[in-house]
């Protein structure tokens, strides 16, 4: 567990001494804040729901400026022939990376916490509803990070992992979309089952279903064990 | 760990990429104590070596095993008593020099109340007081080189691997850096690689020679040295008549062979080599033969130095491949 604790320790400090991290933040709580205002300052109807839409869709494009230099800049830095030759196992190399932008999605998301104080002043939202929101956020920014991660350990150039990550993150999310074009069930079903949005949407609705929950879950798992078992191949 | 076993050992060990053989059949082994100094021409396969015995890729085939463990199966407990400074040292330019060779000193697991005391050894032995706090993009290509260093000796390794480690530093650095590995290499195992020469003659007990990734000799710098002086040679400048200079030259005990090449415009001077053995006072057994009959002009022992030596082997290594690339 040490070896997982150093590498976590090494990415907090990282992400501080770098300007990217300054720069996701700032512009994910601009936006965050843009959206509270606009959806319930200006229609009038107290509830996040919008808002987590909006700041799903805000978050899919800010993950993989987080997350695409976990390993291409250590490719890049030549860095990774330490951390491979280091007492380390790839496994703890990439959970202690995966905690560590973890850590930074989790502080992202509780800064966001700002914009419920005038709600809570001047509305009466629903407490609950807003607390699986907020699981959802999670957990849909954890499968996301997973998968940017993985995708940046392909490739030693970040800008190549980040316009990877883009695309299969959006297509995750509107690929419930391609359920109206489809006759056959099990079709509609499959582009119903890998949609990350219509997952997410159990969640902003109020509803912690453990079916929305696995599927995140089990996504962030597949993706770590490919980041583990590439590392293992390329040794 | 097995204290019967050596520090390095590679047997038999090659590594393809594709159809691309880089490593042929490589066998050699590095006592403890010992410092072997890995020479060879720019991509004859050192770094690729290296970093089959640190660990960060594996052999195709044969075994590496570094204090006993298996590299390809035991990398983990190995990782724990190997330093490795490859060619570029692996700093991460946004930390400063305390937090990176506190993040190494964790994750090689070096106990945590042991830490402190850890890093003021290597801090002092690498002399980097100066930038302890300072961010690493910031230093000089010298002190760079040196955190790398200091990162490698955390956790008192017992094997160290060192990649180019004087390479682009100044003379004053490359003494210290000399001194730090020396003293390392009085109780611990060492192998460096270089294509500096005289490098290997001041600091190793022994030098492999590589080029095109066949391990072509491992001796000790004398050692080649002296090898390679059984083949010595004597080369004259002489005005006379070819045939009887030969038969003359034959005769002198200790000489093998005789070649005569006439300068052109100048049909009476004569280029001989003639290979002797190493004796001592042959040349001046064939100063005398010469001198009797014959206008001697010039005579010289060629003494091998270990460039001579370096490129002789490297040399042979080509020749060998052209040999395999007709056949």
């Amino acid at each position: 567990m040490n070896g997982v604790r150093a590498i976590f320790i090494k990415e907090i400090i990282t992400y501080f001494r770098s300007p990217i991290a300054y720069f996701v933040i700032a512009v994910f709580l601009l936006g965050t804040g843009y959206f509270f205002i606009y959806n319930i300052f200006l229609t009038g109807i107290g509830t996040m729901d919008e808002t987590f839409r909006n700041m799903a869709i805000l978050l899919l494009t800010l993950i993989p400026v987080m997350t695409m230099r976990l390993f291409s800049g250590e490719y890049s830095g030549r860095t990774m022939e330490l951390l491979m030759t280091l007492p380390l196992q790839p496994w703890q190399i990439v959970i202690g990376k995966y905690l560590g932008a973890v850590t930074m999605l989790c502080l992202m998301t509780l800064a966001t916490g700002i914009n419920l104080i005038p709600l809570y002043l001047y509305g009466n939202p629903e407490t609950s509803t807003i607390l699986s929101g907020y699981i959802g956020f999670l957990l849909l920014g954890m499968a996301c990070i997973a998968i940017g991660q993985f995708f940046s350990a392909l490739t030693q150039n970040q800008i190549v992992a980040a316009l990877i990550t883009v695309p299969v993150l959006l297509g995750f999310w509107f690929i419930g979309h391609l359920q109206a074009f489809q006759a056959s069930p099990a079709l509609r079903g499959l582009f119903g089952y890998l949609s990350f949005s219509l997952h997410f949407g159990d969640f902003i609705r109020g509803l912690v279903r453990t079916e929305a929950l696995t599927f995140y879950v089990v996504v962030s798992a597949i993706a770590l064990t490919l980041n583990t078992s590439y590392l293992q191949w390329r040794r | 760990m097995n204290s019967a076993s050596p520090a390095i050992a590679l047997e038999s060990v090659s590594k393809r990429y594709g159809s691309r053989t880089i490593i042929h059949d490589i066998s050699f082994s590095v006592g403890k104590g010992e410092i072997v100094g890995f020479l060879g021409p720019n991509g004859a396969g050192k770094t690729t070596t290296m970093r089959m015995i640190a660990g960060f890729t594996t052999a195709t085939s044969g075994r590496v095993t570094v204090a006993g463990y298996d590299m390809a199966t035991q990398n983990e407990q190995a990782a724990r008593i190997i330093g490795y400074v490859p060619e570029q040292p692996p700093l991460y330019d946004v930390l400063d020099v305390l937090t990176y060779l506190r993040f190494v000193a964790e994750a090689k697991g070096v106990p945590r109340h042991g830490i402190p005391a850890d890093l003021d050894r290597v801090i002092a032995a690498c002399r980097l007081e100066a930038v302890v706090r300072q961010e690493i993009y910031k230093l000089s290509k010298g002190y760079r080189q040196r955190v790398g260093l200091a990162q490698a000796l955390l956790g008192k390794p017992e094997v160290l691997l060192l990649d180019e480690p004087t390479a682009g530093l100044d003379p004053g650095q490359i003494q210290e850096t000399r001194e730090v590995i020396r003293s390392f290499g009085q109780e611990h195992a060492v192998l460096l690689s270089t294509h500096i020469l005289p490098e290997v003659t001041l600091i190793c007990q022994r030098v492999a020679i590589i080029n095109d990734g066949h391990l072509l000799a491992i001796d000790s710098p004398d050692g080649l040295q002296r090898a390679s002086e059984q083949t010595n040679s004597v080369s004259l400048e002489v005005t006379g008549a070819a045939d009887a200079l030969r038969q003359e030259l034959l005769l002198v005990a200790g000489v093998n062979a005789v070649t005569i090449k006439s300068t052109p415009g100048r049909n009476e001077l004569l280029r001989v080599e003639c290979q002797v053995e190493a004796q001592v006072g042959i040349e001046a057994r064939i100063a005398r033969v010469v001198a009797g009959r014959w206008d001697l002009h010039r005579l010289e022992r060629r003494q091998p130095t270990l460039e001579n030596v370096f490129l002789r082997y490297v040399g042979q290594g080509n020749q060998q491949k052209t040999d395999e690339g007709t056949r």
